[in-house]
């Protein structure tokens, strides 16, 4: 296929299922039995006057297909409602969320990646050898263990009894430090976090990357290389993983949609102050306008990744290209 | 083969003898799990099975067993003659459970979420007696079918036995699926209630049954909590699983067979609800829906169905590209039935197999959202005991976080075990095929689809028109393409 058409047509498809998510954030919040004017007002604060004010304010009193295009509209002017539990703008309070979340699955992706990659490859290599049974049993128990009870093990361990790592937050609390005292107490208190956060996926990397080495290895190439006389090392770097990456890199792309999402129960284990303490602070405040915001915002990181899974398969599958 | 005939199949006999008891195990597992008050002593070990609080279903659920049986009755009784006594008896069942619904949610003011809990056990039992007597019927309208069944499941269990991450699942699941269905028997329910209590707070095991694994912050004990956990972690995992794999069934084999417009329609619909974060939705639904053990089952299994469907959908594809789709559709079977007895027999493995892989993804989901303090407030899961474990804020209660934990990681790890361990019995590309022996049918021809099916599931397409029956499809040897 060609090259533009190929991207076209992800982006169009991209386009397509942004709409639909968007439009469902809008039935979400709408079409559940509730009133959004009462949903949208904090619980203890109403009276008629109020209620008829939040109605006027969100058009509520308008008819469905009207308000649909308000949506829409608000939308595309960055409007995204007033956070009930902080009386700021919800961009605002996503806002400053963003940056803890990024680092936080950053390390810890890439610390997944390259671990379960590793580990995978080996395993994969000497199939139903003992390092294989044992890693890739290990690897469906990472993959099976609840992220936060992990967490509240390693909390346990490491910061109760051991006493090595703090258990929550991202400095300590009340703290007021600043250039490289400040790097270095986040890099304190970010070890358990991405530790867990890591744990969770090179499980998964693992078992993926094994399955697609163990594909590859019956392959004719593996075989040619090896009667060329090649050492096994060269055999395994050279000819094999690079094939067998392509399944896992776009795992790891796709996950990175994900990781919003996939942060909340890390973040509200370790009190971490990203998007996924936000998600669930605002859901335990009933908070309806961030969740709103919240939601929309994970939706829109899955399809992005999903788009540059895409885009990267064309660079990384040439079958793609032909 | 056994004797042709009207006779039941003396193997089938004894498939009644061991089905009876077990789907009574089955239900009395399903039944909502509160006000269960059984002490002790032998008699009310036996008391457990029928006592009279055992079947207090809401009217909700009896509510749509009625309508799924009077449906499936109706139709079955309409359009197959042959088995129409049995699908009469199935109408007969519906009827009972039509007046189950009634009296459970109380005729004068009628109410879904009314239980009855003095009059189920008679229902119950009557219930499952009627349950025997179709299956018996339907045996003897066609015993050949039997025959296969019976056969197709030996043949998955000998090459299931020689699986050893198979079989410590299922022994790790047959532990599990104990504790869970003998709880009233192990753990006094009441130990749950929260005026209760065996010892001081948060005192570590010690002795004394109830002690075992210490207490938790209001002095109760951790066993017992742990024990009935188990009942609402394994059904709410299972049920979801069924709502989740009927609709990716449904809506998988949907796409895949009618492809073109209305294929593509599901599919990004499909795509649609693969990229909406779950966590996130399940946790706006559970907010603004409420929480309780229905609405979590609800909410997990309407938010994992997307997988399931692309996995069936790609598998569709092939099957119907076979040549025996062809021929049905060349002597003029409607869509309906090709789908029923010729695409869904065939992709029906494969069905069974993610299923068990979906199952251990909804216990982790429910364990998830339990945590996040969306799980049923009244009822105990593993994760509700970690969330209040979390909330206390005490750590270093090993006693009170180790059980839960090691327990939701032993399930899921058995189920995705026993999974991997369909999907290679059931892909002939993974198994092996010299290691499975001579005798193996299975091995014969690898691109061919395999009919079976575990456990009583259809395993045969019907032979009505074409005259014989299709059942293996053998010869349809080779690559269509």
């Amino acid at each position: 296929m060609d090259k533009r058409r190929y991207f076209l047509k992800k982006i169009a498809n991209a386009v397509l299922t942004l709409l639909l998510v968007a439009s469902f954030n809008f039935f979400l919040f709408r079409i559940l039995p509730g009133d959004p004017a009462r949903l949208l007002l904090p619980r203890n604060k109403m009276n008629k006057d109020q209620y008829d004010k939040q109605r006027k304010l969100f058009s509520l009193d308008k008819p469905k297909w009207q308000q649909f295009i308000y949506y829409w509209r608000d939308m595309a002017e960055g409007h995204f409602g007033f956070s009930f539990a902080e009386k700021r703008p919800v961009t605002q309070v996503i806002g400053e969320r963003v940056m803890p979340t990024v680092m936080l699955v950053g390390f810890g992706t890439i610390i997944a990646t390259v671990v379960g990659m590793i580990m995978g490859v080996f395993a994969g290599w000497r199939r139903n050898g003992v390092y294989d049974v044992v890693s890739t049993n290990m690897g469906m128990v990472m993959y099976a263990m609840p992220t936060f009870w992990f967490g509240l093990l390693c909390i346990m361990l490491f910061s109760t009894k051991l006493r090595w790592f703090p258990a929550r937050g991202m400095t300590e609390a009340g703290s007021n430090v600043h250039g490289l005292a400040l790097v270095k107490s986040v890099a304190w208190h970010i070890t358990l976090p991405v530790f867990t956060f890591a744990i969770e996926y090179i499980g998964e990397y693992q078992l993926i990357m094994r399955s697609s080495l163990t594909g590859v290895v019956k392959e004719d190439f593996v075989l040619t290389a090896r009667a060329k006389g090649l050492s096994d090392n060269a055999v395994l770097w050279k000819h094999t993983v690079p094939n067998a990456m392509l399944p896992t890199v776009t795992l790891v792309m796709m996950n990175l949609g994900f990781i919003m999402s996939g942060a909340i129960l890390t973040e509200t284990v370790f009190s971490w102050p990203g998007l996924g303490l936000l998600s669930y602070t605002s859901m335990q405040s009933l908070d309806y306008p961030v969740m709103q915001g919240v939601f929309l915002l994970a939706s829109v990181a899955v399809i992005v990744a999903n788009l540059l899974a895409d885009f990267s398969y064309y660079y990384l599958d040439p079958r793609v290209k032909a | 083969m056994s004797p042709r005939g009207p006779g039941v199949p003396r193997r089938f006999r004894n498939w009644i003898f061991f089905w009876t008891p077990v789907s009574w195990l089955a239900l009395e597992m399903i039944t909502y799990p509160k006000d269960r008050p059984i002490t002790s002593g032998f008699g009310h070990i036996i008391g457990g099975f029928i006592a009279p609080t055992v079947a207090n279903y809401p009217a909700v659920m009896t509510g749509a067993i009625a309508i799924c049986l009077t449906a499936v009755g109706a139709v079955g009784a309409l359009r197959n003659a042959k088995q129409r006594r049995s699908y009469s008896t199935l109408l007969v069942m519906a009827i009972l459970f039509w007046v189950w619904t009634l009296v459970t949610g109380d005729l004068s003011q009628f109410s879904l979420r009314g239980q009855h809990t003095t009059v189920g056990w008679l229902f119950q039992t009557i219930a499952i007696l009627l349950a025997a007597v179709v299956a018996w019927l339907w045996a003897a309208g066609s015993p050949e079918r039997v025959e296969l069944t019976v056969w197709n499941t030996r043949q998955m269990w000998k090459l299931f036995r020689g699986n050893w991450q198979g079989m410590a699942g299922l022994y790790i699941l047959l532990f599990f699926a104990a504790v869970a269905l003998f709880a009233p028997f192990l753990a006094d329910h009441a130990k749950l209630d929260p005026n209760s209590y065996v010892g001081k707070p948060f005192s570590p095991p010690a002795a004394g049954f109830y002690m075992w694994l210490g207490t938790d912050r209001m002095g109760q004990s951790v066993l017992a909590e742990f024990i009935w956990s188990a009942r609402i972690s394994l059904v709410v995992g299972l049920l979801a699983t069924v709502i989740s794999t009927i609709l990716g069934a449904g809506i998988g084999i949907i796409a895949g067979f009618y492809g073109g417009w209305i294929g593509e329609i599901w599919m990004r619909i499909t795509d649609a609800f693969l990229v909406i974060p779950w966590l996130p939705l399940a946790m706006v639904i559970a907010s603004i829906w409420g929480k309780n053990f229905w609405m979590i089952i609800l909410i997990i299994g309407l938010t994992s169905w997307p997988g399931t469907a692309r996995v069936v959908r790609s598998d569709v594809l092939r099957v119907r590209e076979l040549q025996f789709v062809e021929r049905a559709k060349a002597i003029g079977s409607s869509n309906s039935h090709i789908m029923n007895k010729h695409i869904m027999p065939n992709v029906f493995p494969l069905i069974f197999a993610n299923t068990i892989l979906v199952v251990a993804i909804a216990i982790l989901s429910e364990t998830t959202l339990s945590f996040l303090g969306l799980g049923d407030p009244f009822n105990f899961s593993w994760g509700t005991m970690l969330q209040y474990c979390w909330d206390s804020g005490a750590s270093g209660l090993w006693w009170w976080l180790l059980p839960p934990g090691i327990a939701i990681v032993l399930v899921v790890v058995a189920f995705t075990f026993m999974g991997t361990a369909f999907d290679e019995i059931l892909d002939p590309k993974l198994r092996k095929r010299e290691e499975s022996g001579g005798d193996n049918r299975f091995a014969k021809s690898p691109d061919v689809a395999i009919p079976v099916g575990p456990m009583g599931a259809v395993v045969i397409t019907d032979g009505l028109d074409t005259g014989h029956p299709t059942f293996g499809h053998s010869d349809d040897k080779g690559d269509p393409q």
